[in-house]
Formats: structure tokens, C-alpha cells, sequence
């Protein structure tokens, strides 16, 4: 099954406890909802291939718990991620404005500075909302983040949210390349290097 | 007039017409019609029209070409389309062109804008063309030698050209490929300009001048007018500089004594070389060029000529940079790197015997050093590292015979006080390793290094000045003056027993970060810094333990709840203020059993309250008051536990237990057992908040450790007031799940006296294991990213100093290559070459700016108006391919170049003495070839003479076409190459 599979990428999903990281997870791998999920320990995983753009992608997913005592452990899990998506409660105004700390948990942790990054407004199936969907894309919008509002209890936008990152990681060639490197197979060399070996009849008189 | 439309088809064989001559003369039309067909396919059919090209357009424009295969019987030929990119589209307004206008290229034949380009196609250079084709044997197929052979193609050219009315030339390579010998037509309406070519191994006599090649010229034009109408004259000479005389390349060659004699300050070692073994620019190549002559303006015949180079209107210059020019970074990066082939490991490299005594010295010292560590035996603070550092050394050295050890004792001293100049005897500030300063070199760097911090972290290698990165330097160090990869070797072996010195010695590795390993760094880095946290844990474990003795020895009699007898209410007010300094001190103690204090207090504390509150254990392990929370049954401040932090991870260790998570699947008992694996933490923080906080419960728990799971809720009750209903979240009340279960199976255990997560022994060996095993070849694969990164630094710092804006882009594009390819766990050692050969090039870059500033008298802070000028014709020296000399000979980069032909040319000819009176002559009376005294200038060695004309051919009523010879005249060539047009209407 792997055989055709363009690439792996590592997605973390990171935000604070409670704003539904592992339903969001478990809505996009196995289309279901559990109201009853336990509180994530440390982190988990789970793998989806994906197809987009005509392109196949194995996603290994990394859950984190958002606790805060966590947080001395989880972040090791951070390296070499490529995408991450950062999760918050719409519902929830605080986990809202902690974003800037898991921002900063981010560039601290993570290895490569150029991962992508989907901002997650959850829950949006609840009524008691307390962060406007505006707030959301204008923050995203401030830390070049891709921004999207979903509910994994009624699928909203889940597929969508990770999608998406997977595409924008896709064309981001840099950021996925070394993944299939080791497989030996490269391309395109240095495109200048072409041609240069004979002097071509260019030269000068002496 | 043919055009595409109208395809006319010439047979060439028009001889007898056998089997095997019906065969070539298909093969023939085949190739033809092909020929044509490439014409069709590039757009090259019909007429072509342009302005004439502008001055050095050749030059500054870009040339294009594109190619196809085409095949003459069972022989391949490439053919080739040449041009000169159009900068923007200009196809408008071309209607009104007179309609039998000449080819472009005809009219290129005449225009005097691109003379002798400094870098061009030869065919643009003879033929001054701005488009052509080309059409040459396959690489692999032999030249068109044979005169019979030629010809064919040539017709067959000419039809083709015919047949489709392409007006750009096309030529044909004849002879061997070396000789550059081609020949071609250009067909326009009623007109045709064949180009010819003569090239020889010797200048025939009578050509060896203006006036033998303007008869060549007026003969081979054959013009039955008289007069004849003017011809055009264009001359370049070429001068070779190579002798530089006294104006050598300012490098200093290293100080090596220096660094042998042993007397080295530690800063040599932090240090590169830099900089070339020989001079980088290699020769200066002086045109003179007579632009625009008339024939009679200038004699150059066999016995004199008028063309004195300092008379020349036009100078320009290029130095010739010798092809990889030897440079000390680049040698010292490039033998390194060569070491990552080494297969052989430290002890094979060392041989033997070294191996056994270093085993035995080994464990010489660590039993030496077990007696010192005996808990109660020696107080260990008393006892000052730098002296016990010192003399495990003088130990160690005692034991290892001299001339076994590739780098000498005194080397090995002073290479290893540049790396832990802690141990240095004589530098009391920084003996004490216990000063977090010392150790957290990264931090600050971070601040005020920021370009640097950047990167480390682009390339993963370490902080500059961190332990890692000075020992990169060394290895490169010893492994280039000291003795290879033996010396490598030794100091490996060294630097390990250095580390488990450290460890046994709870003595802090110096010069690296505190904190866990940073993820950022490499690997080795890492690695290092584990050790660390490995010995700053044990230290805090035996410093704790002494400490709690001291404590209990001093204030027993004071503070101590035990002893003073305060009452029942010990456990509350009155025990807040030492509890909390006590725990405000950064140690932590686990499994610290042996501590007979914690032995006989809480037996006795158990007593006192078994009297009171039976079951209520005394808190233990608080940290501090969780804010204005208190516990939920008893109204007591809920107290947040001193805890244990997880333990440390290098990559490596990270990436296997990563693996390891992963491999348990996506199923739900793999998600089970993967949360239950990393419990330990939770279980552990649990024990602790039980023992901070007697009586408490889980709701408690998690009030302090995930509040969202603790839901506080405004609910109106039956009596219609509103009360807050609190409770755990719905997924903590979920029966058997893992927090409810971890919490029943909690004890209360403060953290000192749980068991360790972090196992600071088994990490310790574990690091010490990982290091000793590294062969030299993987050292310098750790080190590498290190080494570049201390090379880009360097190169950096050159670059500075110099300002050579090329340089400075090309380094940010290495970095951000080396940076893709550092990442990757395993970089292919190809592409890691590449990057060190790309550095070397920035060195010569480098070195050739500072050669050339050096010969041209450019010094740094001369302000003065010539010095400026000067200062910018040495710097487009290093990045154009040719540059202009203002003033030609006269200018103040002119008479530099005149001097230093001056001097070459004395040294070549005259004895030292006797040249300032030959020079009081001048040039006056100098005379190009030969003649009396010393001329400054040595014969060219080349010559260039352009002739051009306008005449009508064959036929004295024909038009006047573009007549053109191009002739160059060197050493051991002489070449005409000439394009004569006629008119094939009139004639």
C-alpha cells in the first residue's frame, strides 16, 4: 500500500487541554465522534494516507496533551514535523490567547522554522461561542498561519483543515524533499551545471 | 526568388548514377530536407531585420542556443542555432524595410560595436555575427576531414538555405574539432556572403604584419575598382603578464613553529587558516586596441611598425585566476572531510598496545578516583577540580610512553586547556565549575550573537565557543600539522577519558548550555550535554544529601519542627516559611534513602501526629501554595509538589522512543499501552501532590494540573438560588480511565523519594559507551557541521574586510544548501564535498581580491581621488571579464600596469642594477618588435587585426556588399577567417 505513497509527513496537533485535539484526530482517521475521549497522557499517534492533488501522502499524526505539565515532555516530540496544526476552543476565550505561547512552544521546539502551520477554530457546533470567526483569521493571518473554523462532532471543515495543510506542505518543496531522499532518487541537479563541462565554443582569444 | 512556399530541389550528385551513388544522393536529400526542416521548426525562414547592435551589446546581453540531432546517412550531426536573446519583443513597425535589405548578418559583418568581445562564441568574434547556426559532428562521430566530404555538406547547406530563404548563416565544422575550423554561406535576396577560413601552426612571414594581410585582403576581394574604396582597420594586441616581480601576494604563510613550539595561547586554537598557498591570480592579459584605422594612417610592416601599446587609445584588462588555487581553509576542510572514508576505529589506529595501557590507566584512575568518591571519605567540595583535573593528567601521562603518542605532550597540554580551560591551575576564575556561568555559554550567545545563533541552528551544529564547536576546531587542527587521523585519534581518546573523568568527579563539563540537549545542535553536541545533565543530577543527589546532613547538623536545635516541638500545628503556619525556603533551592533529592535524617524524621513525625489526626500523613515535598486554592475537603492550601522532571533525551534516544510509541499502532489498545508507557510521569506528579497535600482527591489534582477538567458551573436550584456546581469533567469521570486509575494507584511519595525517572548512572554510561565507540570517521561526521559552520564564520569575517558583495551572496546560498542538507539525518558525503568546494571558491575569491589589491597599490583608508577610481577597476577586475582602463596608458591604472610590465621585462632581460638607467628613456624610443635597449612591453602574444570594407563583387557593376577578414596571429596559430560577399544577381 506504501508502495505508491509520494511521501511521509509528520503533523503534530498542539493546543491547550480540552479544545477537542483528539476528537478533531479521531474525526479525520476514523470519521467518528466520541464525547467520552480520555484526556490524552503524553501523546499519541495515528496514521492516515491521504490523497491530494492526485498525490499520496502517509501522515503520521502526533496528538499531544495540552496540559500544562505536559509540556515539559511533548515538545521533543516537535522535531522534524512538518506541519503542525494549533487547536483552539471557540467557545473557550482563554484558549484562544494562549496561542501566542504555543507559538512561541513552536519556535522554540521545532526543528525546522519553515513547517506550516493550520490554525483550528473548534467546536463550532456549540452556541455559546466566544471567539468570532474574524479574530481567528486575523491572527492567523498575523503569524502566517492557514486558518479554518471546524467541529469534529458534526465533521465541519476536518477533512478540510488537514487537506489543506498537507497541500500547502506538498508545495513547499523544501520542506518534504529530504523524506524520500534517502530513497536515492534525485531528479533535478543543479540546472546551471549543465552545459559547462565542454567550453561550448565560448571562450575568449587567449 | 525561392521562398517555403515554392520548394525548389537541386540534386548534388550530378554524376554518374549507380546503385551505391542512388543511395547517397537519397542520403543527401534526407539530410537536406531535415536541415530544412530544423530551419522551419526554429522560425529561422524568410527575411530577418534588426537594428544594428549597440555598443558591447555582445557582451552584456545574454547568448542563447538550441540544438537538435540530425543525421547524414548513418553519421550524426548536431546542429546548433546561436542568438543573442532578445531583451524585449519587438515585432512592431517592421512592414516599411526596404524589401531586398541585406541579412542582419551581412550588415553585422560592418558594424564596428562589438569589436573584439571579451567573451564570446569565436564565430561572433570573426565573423562579428549576432545569430548563426551551426552545424558539427556528433560527439562521439569523427570529423568531416576529407575535401570531397566538405563540399557535399556544404551544398547540400546551400540548397537548404535556398530552399527556405533562412537568411542566418549557417556553418559547417570541418577538420578536427580542436581546430575550430568552420565553414558557411548566408543567403539574402540576390546576394551571398561565403565564409572561409585558413589556420595554420606558424605565422607565414609575409602576413606576419598590416600590410602582408591587407594584401591577403584586397587580393582575395578581388575589387576591379580603382581606387579602391577605403578600407576599415581594426587592431588588438594582447600582452601576457606573468612575472609579478615584487608586487606578490600579500599572504603571510602560517606561523606553524608557532603552533609546534607548544607555546600556544589558547585563542590559535580557536582559529582558521585562511587564505592561498600561491599567488591566485596567475596572469594579467593587456589589450591595446586601435579601434578604428585607415589604411595609411599606420605603417606596421616587416621592418617597423607605428602600434606602441602606450600609444593604443583603448586598454582594457583581464587577469587570468589560477584554476583552483591551493588555499589553507580549503585544504584543512577537504582533509578532514577525507577522514570520513577511514574505516578503522580509535585503537585500531592507535595500535594495540596504546590500547591496553590506556584500558589499564583507565582503570587505574577510575579506582584512584573511587576512593575519593567514597561518600564520607573526602569532603568534595573542599576539593578544588582544577587540581584533581590536573593530576589525573599528569597520571595519565605518566603512563603513556612518549613516542607512541602521535601528538606530543606539550601539544595535548595545551589543546586540551584551550578545550577546558577550567582545569587550567593558574586561572582561578574559572576553576569553579560550580558557577552556572561557566556552563551556559549558549544563552548568552544567543543574545548578543544573534547572526551566529542563527547559524548554528541553519547548519545543527553547536554554538561557536561551546565545548562541541572547539573541538571541531581542534580535531581539524591536529588533524592537519599534527600527525592525521592518528593524531584525531589520541585526542579522541583523550577528550572521552576526559568526559568520564568528569562524570566520576561530578565535575561539570565546561563550555556548554545548561538544560537539556538542544535539539538544535548536533548530535555529539547533544550528547555532551546529556552527560551534563547527568552529572548536575548526581551532584544534586550527593550535594543534597551532604547538604540535608549539614542541616540537620547545624539546625536541628533551631528550626527543626521535630526538635523545637511546636505542637499539633506543625504541619501548618509555623512550618511554612522553612518549608518553602527549603524547597526554594534548586536540588531535588531522589532515592535518597541513605539520608538518615528523612529516616528518623518521619517515624517520629508520625508519632506526633498518629497523637492527634490518625491517618493524616505529614505533608512532604511542597513547593508552594497553588495560588488561593484550597483542598477541596479540607480547607487546606492546595500545595503544587516538588516534582520530578522527566528525564532528558538526545535525538537519538528521542527518535527510538518515538518509534517505539508509534510502532504500538492506531488501534486502542496500542493507544492504551502508549498512554500507559508514558504515565510514569503523570503517576509520579500524582505521588507527589498526594504527599504535598494530605487528604486531597483527584478533583483536587486536577484542579492544579489540568483546571479545564474541573468545570465550574452557575446552575439555579430548586429554591431558586444560584449556587456553583463543580465537578470533574466528563472524560475524568469516565469509569477505568487512566487518570482515575493512575490516581488509585498513587502513593503519597514526595519526589525525593520516588523512583528516579531520570537514571542518571545508566544515562551517564550510556553517553560514555556512545563516545567511546566512535570511530575517527564518525567523529568528523559529527564535527563537520561544526567545522563549515566555522568556516562560513570565517569566510564571513574575510569577506568583511574586503567587501566583496559577490561573496557575501554566494556564502548566503551556501548556507542555506549546507542548511537543507545538514538536517537530513545522513548527508550524502558527495553533496557535503560540493559545499566545501563551494567554500573553497569563496576563499579564492577572497585571496584573488586581496592579490590584486596588493599588485595595484589599493590600500584600505588612501583616499584620494585616483585610489577610488583604482580601488573600482580592481574590484570589476574580479567580476567582469574584461574591464576598460580609462586613461589607457596614462591613467593611473595604466601607468601601474606599464610599471609592472616595465619590471617583468627587466627582470627578464637585464641585470637588476642597470634597469633604472635604461628606463630613463621612455617609451619614445621603444620600438614593439625588438630594437635597441629594453622595451617595456614584451612582443604580444596575440595579434588581431579586423579589415573591413564595402565593395561591389564579382563585377565592377554589382552592388557594393560587406567584405570582411578577421586575422588572428599568435605564437603558434595564425588563423584568417574571412566573408566575402558577392552578388548573385549581377554579376
Amino acid at each position: 500500500m506504501d508502495d505508491d505513497v509520494l511521501t511521509t509527513l509528520k503533523i503534530l496537533i498542539i493546543g491547550e487541554s480540552g479544545v477537542g485535539k483528539s476528537s478533531l484526530l479521531l474525526r479525520f482517521t476514523d470519521d467518528t465522534f466520541d464525547p467520552e475521549l480520555a484526556a490524552t497522557i503524553g501523546v499519541d499517534f495515528k496514521v492516515k494516507t491521504v490523497a491530494v492533488d492526485g498525490n499520496r501522502a502517509k501522515l503520521a499524526i502526533w496528538d499531544t496533551a495540552g496540559q500544562e505539565r505536559f509540556r515539559t515532555l511533548t515538545p521533543s516530540y516537535y522535531r522534524g514535523a512538518q506541519g503542525v496544526i494549533l487547536v483552539y476552543d471557540v467557545t473557550k476565550r482563554d484558549s484562544f490567547t494562549k496561542l501566542g505561547n504555543w507559538l512561541n512552544e513552536l519556535e522554540t521546539y521545532c526543528t525546522r522554522n519553515d513547517l506550516v502551520k493550520m490554525l483550528v477554530g473548534n467546536k463550532i457546533d456549540k452556541d455559546n461561542r466566544e471567539v468570532d470567526r474574524n479574530e481567528g483569521l486575523k491572527f492567523a493571518r498575523k503569524h502566517s498561519m492557514l486558518f479554518i473554523e471546524a467541529s469534529a462532532k458534526t465533521r465541519d471543515g476536518v477533512q478540510c483543515a488537514f487537506e489543506e495543510l498537507v497541500e500547502k506542505i506538498l508545495q513547499t518543496p523544501g520542506l518534504w524533499e529530504s523524506s524520500t531522499q534517502s530513497c536515492g532518487v534525485q531528479l533535478s541537479d543543479d540546472p546551471q551545471q549543465q552545459g559547462h563541462g565542454a567550453c561550448g565554443g565560448y571562450c575568449s582569444l587567449l | 526568388m525561392s521562398g517555403p512556399g515554392a520548394p525548389i530541389r537541386f540534386c548534388v550528385c550530378a554524376g554518374v548514377v549507380t546503385v551505391i551513388y542512388l543511395c547517397g544522393k537519397l542520403c543527401v536529400n534526407r539530410f537536406i530536407s531535415r536541415v530544412e526542416e530544423v530551419l522551419n521548426d526554429w522560425k529561422l525562414i524568410g527575411s530577418n531585420f534588426g537594428k544594428p547592435p549597440e555598443k558591447g551589446e555582445y557582451t552584456s546581453r545574454t547568448w542563447d542556443e538550441k540544438s537538435r540531432d540530425i543525421n547524414f546517412a548513418d553519421f550524426r550531426f548536431s546542429i546548433t542555432h546561436h542568438y543573442l536573446k532578445q531583451e524585449c519583443v519587438e515585432s512592431e513597425g517592421r512592414e516599411d524595410v526596404e524589401e531586398d535589405a541585406f541579412p542582419l548578418a551581412m550588415q553585422d559583418l560592418l558594424c564596428m560595436n562589438n569589436d573584439f568581445p571579451p567573451r564570446a562564441h569565436c564565430l561572433v568574434r570573426w565573423y562579428g555575427v549576432r545569430e548563426f547556426v551551426v552545424i558539427s559532428p556528433g560527439a562521439n562521430c569523427e570529423a568531416i576531414i576529407s575535401e570531397s566530404k566538405c563540399n557535399l555538406l556544404l551544398s547540400s547547406v546551400s540548397i537548404a538555405l535556398a530552399n527556405t530563404g533562412c537568411q542566418v548563416p549557417v556553418f559547417v565544422q570541418i577538420q578536427q574539432k580542436w581546430r575550430k575550423m568552420y565553414s558557411g554561406e548566408c543567403q539574402g535576396p540576390g546576394v551571398r556572403t561565403n565564409f572561409e577560413m585558413v589556420h595554420l601552426r606558424k605565422v607565414p612571414s609575409q602576413y606576419n604584419h598590416l600590410s602582408g594581410l591587407l594584401d591577403v585582403f584586397k587580393g582575395k576581394i578581388g575589387c576591379p575598382l580603382s581606387p579602391l574604396p577605403p578600407i576599415n582597420i581594426a587592431i588588438r594586441f594582447t600582452y601576457i603578464l606573468q612575472d609579478w616581480q615584487q608586487y606578490t601576494w600579500p599572504q603571510q604563510p602560517p606561523d606553524f613553529d608557532g603552533l609546534l613550539a607548544g607555546e600556544v595561547g589558547g585563542v590559535e586554537f580557536g582559529k582558521l587558516p585562511f587564505g592561498p598557498c600561491e599567488d591566485p591570480i596567475s596572469e594579467l592579459h593587456l589589450a591595446t586596441t586601435w579601434p578604428h584605422l585607415t589604411e595609411g594612417i599606420v605603417v606596421d610592416n616587416d621592418v617597423y611598425s607605428d602600434l606602441d601599446p602606450l600609444q593604443a587609445p583603448h586598454w582594457s584588462v583581464r587577469v587570468r585566476k589560477a584554476d583552483n588555487p591551493q588555499c589553507l581553509l580549503g585544504d584543512f576542510l577537504m582533509e578532514f572531510f577525507k577522514l570520513c572514508s577511514q574505516k578503522e576505529s580509535t585503537e585500531e589506529i592507535l595500535g594495540r598496545n596504546s590500547v591496553e595501557e590506556e584500558g589499564k590507566e583507565n582503570s587505574d584512575i577510575t579506582q584512584a578516583l573511587s576512593k575519593l568518591t567514597e561518600p564520607a571519605a573526602v569532603p568534595i567540595p573542599k576539593l578544588s577540580v582544577s587540581n584533581m583535573v590536573h593530576s589525573a593528567r599528569k597520571r595519565i601521562r605518566r603512563h603513556r610512553r612518549l613516542d607512541q603518542s602521535p601528538l606530543s605532550n606539550d601539544m595535548l597540554n595545551s589543546i586540551l586547556l584551550y578545550l577546558f580551560p577550567d582545569a587550567a591551575v593558574d586561572r582561578p576564575d574559572l576553576t569553579d565549575a560550580k558557577s552556572p556561568q561557566s556552563s551556559s555559554g549558549g544563552k548568552s550567545e544567543r543574545d548578543t550573537e544573534s547572526d551566529d545563533y542563527n547559524l548554528f541552528n541553519l547548519l545543527k551544529s553547536a554554538p561557536s565557543h561551546s565545548l562541541t564547536f572547539r573541538l571541531a576546531l581542534c580535531m581539524c587542527l591536529v588533524n592537519f600539522y599534527h600527525g592525521g587521523v592518528r593524531a584525531v585519534a589520541h585526542l579522541w581518546q583523550e577528550f572521552v577519558l576526559e568526559m568520564r573523568y568528569r562524570w566520576e568527579n561530578n565535575c561539570l563539563v565546561y563550555g556548554l548550555a545548561a538544560g537539556p540537549p538542544d535539539l538544535r545542535c548536533c548530535l555529539l553536541h547533544q550528547k555532551l550535554q546529556m552527560l551534563n545533565c547527568c552529572i548536575e543530577h548526581k551532584r544534586a543527589r550527593d550535594s543534597g544529601s551532604g547538604r540535608d546532613r549539614k542541616e540537620a547538623a547545624s539546625e536541628n536545635g533551631i528550626l527543626s519542627p521535630t526538635s523545637t516541638g511546636a505542637g499539633p500545628t506543625l504541619s501548618e503556619t509555623p512550618l511554612g516559611k522553612p518549608w518553602d525556603s527549603w524547597s526554594d533551592s534548586e536540588d531535588e533529592f531522589f532515592e535518597c534513602l541513605s539520608d538518615t535524617e528523612e529516616i528518623k524524621d518521619v517515624p517520629a513525625d508520625r508519632a506526633k501526629g498518629g497523637a492527634k489526626e490518625v491517618g493524616r500523613a505529614k505533608p512532604e515535598g511542597r513547593l508552594q501554595p497553588h495560588g488561593k486554592l484550597t483542598l477541596l475537603n479540607t480547607d487546606e492550601p492546595l500545595y503544587v509538589p516538588v516534582t520530578q522532571e522527566p528525564a532528558p533525551m538526545t535525538e537519538d534516544v528521542l527518535e527510538e522512543q518515538s518509534e517505539v510509541l508509534a510502532k504500538l499502532g492506531t488501534s486502542a489498545e496500542g493507544a492504551h499501552l502508549r498512554a500507559r508507557m508514558q504515565s510514569a510521569c503523570l503517576l509520579s506528579d500524582m505521588e507527589s501532590f498526594k504527599a504535598a497535600n494530605p487528604g486531597c482527591s483527584l478533583e483536587d489534582f486536577v484542579r492544579w494540573y489540568s483546571p479545564r477538567d474541573y468545570v465550574e458551573e452557575e446552575v439555579t436550584d430548586d429554591t431558586g438560588q444560584t449556587v456553583v456546581l463543580s465537578d470533574l469533567s466528563a472524560r475524568m469521570k469516565i469509569p477505568g480511565n487512566m487518570w482515575v486509575e493512575a490516581w488509585e494507584t498513587a502513593k503519597a511519595t514526595p519526589a525525593r523519594r520516588q523512583k528516579r525517572l531520570f537514571d542518571d548512572t545508566k544515562e551517564a554510561e550510556r553517553v560514555l559507551h556512545y563516545l567511546a565507540v566512535q570511530k575517527p570517521a564518525d567523529l568528523v561526521r559529527h564535527l563537520l557541521p561544526c567545522v563549515l559552520h566555522a568556516a562560513m564564520l570565517k569566510v564571513k569575517e574575510e569577506e568583511a574586510s574586503e567587501d566583496i558583495h559577490s561573496v557575501r551572496k554566494a556564502l548566503q546560498q551556501v548556507i542555506s544548501q549546507a542548511s537543507k542538507l545538514l538536517r537530513h539525518p545522513s548527508p550524502d558525503c558527495r553533496k557535503l564535498e560540493d559545499i566545501i568546494n563551494q567554500i573553497m571558491a569563496l576563499e579564492a575569491i577572497v585571496a584573488r581580491a586581496r592579490s590584486l589589491k596588493a599588485k595595484f597599490g589599493v590600500v584600505k583608508g588612501d583616499k584620494g581621488e585616483d585610489s577610488e577610481d583604482l580601488e573600482k577597476f580592481v574590484s570589476s577586475l574580479l567580476e567582469e571579464p574584461e574591464v576598460a582602463v580609462t586613461g589607457a596608458g596614462r591613467g593611473p591604472a595604466g601607468t601601474i600596469i606599464h610599471k609592472l610590465f616595465g619590471s617583468a621585462q627587466r627582470a627578464a632581460l637585464l641585470a637588476p642594477l642597470e634597469e633604472e638607467a635604461g628606463r630613463a628613456g621612455g617609451p619614445e624610443n621603444r620600438k614593439p618588435m625588438g630594437g635597441g635597449g629594453v622595451p617595456d612591453f614584451p612582443p604580444p602574444a596575440g595579434r588581431e587585426i579586423l579589415l573591413r570594407t564595402c565593395v561591389p563583387r564579382p563585377a565592377p557593376y554589382s552592388r557594393a556588399l560587406p567584405q570582411r577578414l578577421y586575422c588572428v596571429l599568435m605564437r603558434e596559430d595564425f588563423r584568417l577567417a574571412g566573408a566575402f560577399s558577392s552578388d548573385t544577381s549581377f554579376f
